[in-house]
């Protein structure tokens, strides 16, 4: 069978972040991890035709990009595909789910590796998730699994747990269920056990993981600054529907030939505080009038000309993630090197 | 029999028990007069909507809806349990009555009844209770005959206005509606209510206490106590009988399935575990109400000062719930955290926000030292709600943009008090039973 192999374009060899803008693009046989996966593939009777590559902020935030890069799997004759590893890679992760949700759909068999806690897996489907390891300490081992995934898929088979992968949202989720007991008959018990010297509860403490704030920008009269808010400023009559609690979405608006978010034009759709204050001045919910006056003055280099917007309400973590990926990715390509997150 | 001596005499005014008077409702309708004969509940409505009559509506309608019932309430703001004191009156004090103290002597209970509020305010989040299908037994108002109260403002009231017309509206209607009961029908069960006095501390069961967070984050978000907000207070030791006679009352339109209705601050689920297991498992110590403020510091503070309280009061542990979504987990955790810094357990109960599939972090602001917790369910499931014959409230349900009658796929998160914060609800997170850390 031809398969055929996506990577970003760091393992393609184009470059590292330097280079995460690169467009989609396609080469002849294996490049990189894609030679160890080419000749365990090729024991089984595969042939590693093509590989196609993608810079990481072109393809987590380029609305076409995964049908870009499918079209260049299709040139390629592909009849499997074969994405990653991304390991814990969130828009690598995005892009190797997206265009592998992509080729499944078109009819081309499809897989996607990366660690189970990538913002990417909920995007895999209806392809197949293979559990890379969190690192590329990991390579070896994840090139197997989805070498033995890939065949699988090839006989026309359905991969699981032996090939790695990642059961979704069967592997540790948490499903409501009835107790016998009301909740606060239960606390009674739990106090009781804990006191008698128990270990027990219900919950365990949640691990968010740990993101390293960025180094300080050396300069802020050269810098693109970019203003965001997860507090639901919306033009008036919120035109896109940006929902009050539980987001699924985020938006982007204009800021150009604006010095100020004028009230009556923009107001909060958050369901979580009280608007009244920001919707009589914008401004203290996305600082524009601010943001203009420190441009003018050169205290900042640039205002970047749009600013992104989603409502932290109740949104679900790995919603949150997945904004969060997608608008780093966005504000990369555009250049900026700073950005002001107002929270409500 | 205790001598009679001026500090005994002093003693028998002390408040000590409260006799709950249930009366069991088991059908509702509307009839001539406001009345209860045989469990069934007769409203008049030219009488209760007289009763609600003030500058801020411009009208009101009532209707029964019935457990059973092929209907939905949307857009639910508060619920509350008819009470009455009896004929020298006394229940929901600072509203229907004077604020003087409360929780003694005799207080009539219409069990399996309460008055709803229905209707458009700013602020609330879209909220439904079900009267039949699966999720009517979520909500502890899917399983009482509810006197639904719609409502049209009038021209020009401020919304602030409209808030507190309702709420007293509501309160009127339903110590009206008790005070028929306590017009001589016999009750179905008569309840002995003890109230925890300052004891020893030296008998063999542990001191076990509740402490009640009150969201207080301004109008449309906040909860009164005797009338007022409990807002800028330091935490408070009150008598666990004065909930009886409704003195705290919901102002609290957000997270719906994380909301404590009146109702359930009248029927506080933890307190009655407590009093269940009293002189038995455990000493029920007492009760504790703290505000919810929105700022760090603020939050910060309440939890030493609770923790304060409760060293003050001898208690060995503490159950601590909270009103409200992700904000409010860190009122319980930073309170769980201060009793462990005192070396008392605090048991925390909190809603899971898991994600739709339930795989994602369960809190947003977990304790750092503190581990014992409940779980009352997460809050992203999704449930599948039918098609119904009548929709109370609203025309549509506004969270979807459909009819209110429409079958629906919701989050379990805008069914009133499913998540119950307040520990109601059975519900809880499968793989969450009584893991080890």
């Amino acid at each position: 069978m031809r398969v055929v192999h996506y990577l970003n374009q760091f393992f393609a060899g184009i470059g590292g972040e330097d280079k995460a803008s690169t467009l989609p693009a396609s080469r002849d046989g294996a490049v990189g991890p894609g030679r160890k996966l080419a000749s365990a593939l090729a024991a089984e009777g595969h042939e590693l035709v093509a590989t196609v590559y993608c810079g990481d902020d072109y393809a987590a935030s380029e609305r076409n990009a995964a049908a870009e890069i499918l079209g260049l799997v299709q040139e390629a004759g592909a009849e499997l595909l074969v994405a990653g590893p991304a390991f814990g890679s969130g828009r690598y992760g995005i892009a190797c789910a997206r265009v592998a949700a992509a080729a499944s759909a078109a009819g081309i068999p499809a897989l996607a590796a990366m660690d189970p806690s990538n913002p990417g897996v909920p995007e895999v489907a209806p392809a197949i998730a293979v559990n890379s390891g969190e690192a590329s300490r990991h390579m070896a081992d994840a090139l197997t699994r989805m070498a033995a995934a890939a065949a699988v898929l090839a006989r026309g088979g359905t991969p699981g747990e032996a090939e790695g992968v990642i059961g979704g949202a069967s592997a540790g989720a948490r499903r409501n269920t009835v107790s016998p007991h009301t909740a606060a008959e239960r606390a009674v018990l739990l106090a009781l056990s804990r006191l008698a010297g128990g270990k027990q509860t219900e919950i365990k403490l949640p691990d968010f993981g740990h993101v390293p704030p960025a180094a300080p920008i050396a300069d802020p009269r050269e810098a693109l600054v970019a203003i965001l808010t997860e507090g639901a400023l919306v033009p008036s009559g919120n035109p896109d529907r940006l929902e009050s609690a539980r987001a699924k979405h985020w938006f982007r608006y204009p800021l150009t030939g604006r010095d100020t978010m004028a009230a009556g034009e923009f107001q909060s759709v958050h369901g979580g505080f009280s608007t009244v204050a920001a919707n009589a001045d914008p401004n203290r919910l996305l600082p524009l009038d601010v943001a203009r006056e420190m441009e003018a003055s050169g205290e900042i280099r640039a205002l970047h000309p749009e600013y992104l917007v989603t409502a932290g309400n109740g949104t679900a973590v790995a919603d949150a993630t997945h904004f969060g990926v997608e608008w780093a990715a966005e504000l990369r390509r555009a250049g900026v090197q700073a950005a002001i997150l107002t929270a409500t | 029999m205790a001598p009679d001596t001026p500090l005994a005499r002093r003693l028998e005014r002390r408040p000590g028990t409260l006799r709950r008077l249930i009366h069991r409702v088991t059908a509702a309708r509307f009839g001539d007069a406001t009345e209860l004969q045989a469990g069934t509940l007769t409203a008049s409505k030219p009488e209760l909507e007289a009763l609600m009559a003030d500058p801020a509506l411009a009208s009101v309608g009532l209707s029964w809806v019935s457990p059973g019932d092929s209907g939905r309430i949307v857009k639910v703001l508060d619920a509350v349990e008819p009470r009455s004191k009896g004929p020298s009156g006394g229940a929901f004090p600072g509203f229907v009555s004077p604020a003087r103290i409360q929780g003694r002597g005799e207080t009539h209970a219409l069990r399996g009844a309460a008055v709803v509020v229905a209707g458009f305010l700013p602020r609330a989040q879209e909220a439904l209770i079900e009267m039949s299908g699966p999720a009517a037994e979520l909500s502890p108002l899917g399983l009482t005959h509810n006197l639904v109260v719609e409502f049209e403002p009038a021209d020009g009231a401020p919304w602030e206005n409209v808030d507190a017309a309702l709420r007293r509206s509501m309160l009127r209607v339903a110590a009206r509606l008790a005070d028929a009961a306590a017009a001589g029908v016999p009750p179905d069960d008569v309840e002995e209510l003890s109230t925890p006095g300052p004891r020893s501390g030296q008998g063999p069961l542990p001191r076990i206490g509740a402490i009640t967070g009150l969201q207080t984050q301004g109008a449309f978000k906040d909860v009164f106590f005797y009338g007022r907000s409990l807002a800028g207070s330091p935490p408070v030791a009150i008598d666990a009988c004065e909930i009886e006679d409704g003195a705290i009352v919901s102002g609290q339109y957000g997270h719906p399935a994380l909301r404590n209705p009146t109702y359930v601050h009248q029927n506080n689920p933890v307190v009655s575990a407590l009093r269940a297991a009293d002189s038995d498992t455990l000493e029920f110590a007492g009760l504790i109400l703290a505000p919810e403020p929105v700022d760090q510091g603020a939050k910060e503070l309440i939890a030493a000062h609770t923790a304060r309280l409760c060293a003050a009061l001898g208690w060995d542990a503490a159950i601590i719930t909270k009103e409200g979504g992700g904000n409010a987990d860190s009122d319980n955790s930073l309170k769980m955290d201060a009793l462990d810094e005192v070396g008392i357990l605090g048991v925390g109960l909190f809603s899971e926000m898991s994600g739709p599939d339930g795989t994602a972090p369960p809190l947003v602001s977990p304790p750092s030292t503190a581990t014992a917790m409940v779980s009352t369910g997460n809050y992203d499931e999704r449930l599948q709600l039918p098609a119904v014959e009548r929709a109370y409230g609203a025309e549509r349900f506004a969270l979807l943009d459909v009819e209110a009658s429409a079958a629906m796929e919701v989050p379990t998160a805008v069914v009133i008090a499913a998540l119950s914060p307040l520990g109601w609800g059975r519900l809880t997170a499968s793989g969450a039973d009584m893991v080890s850390t």
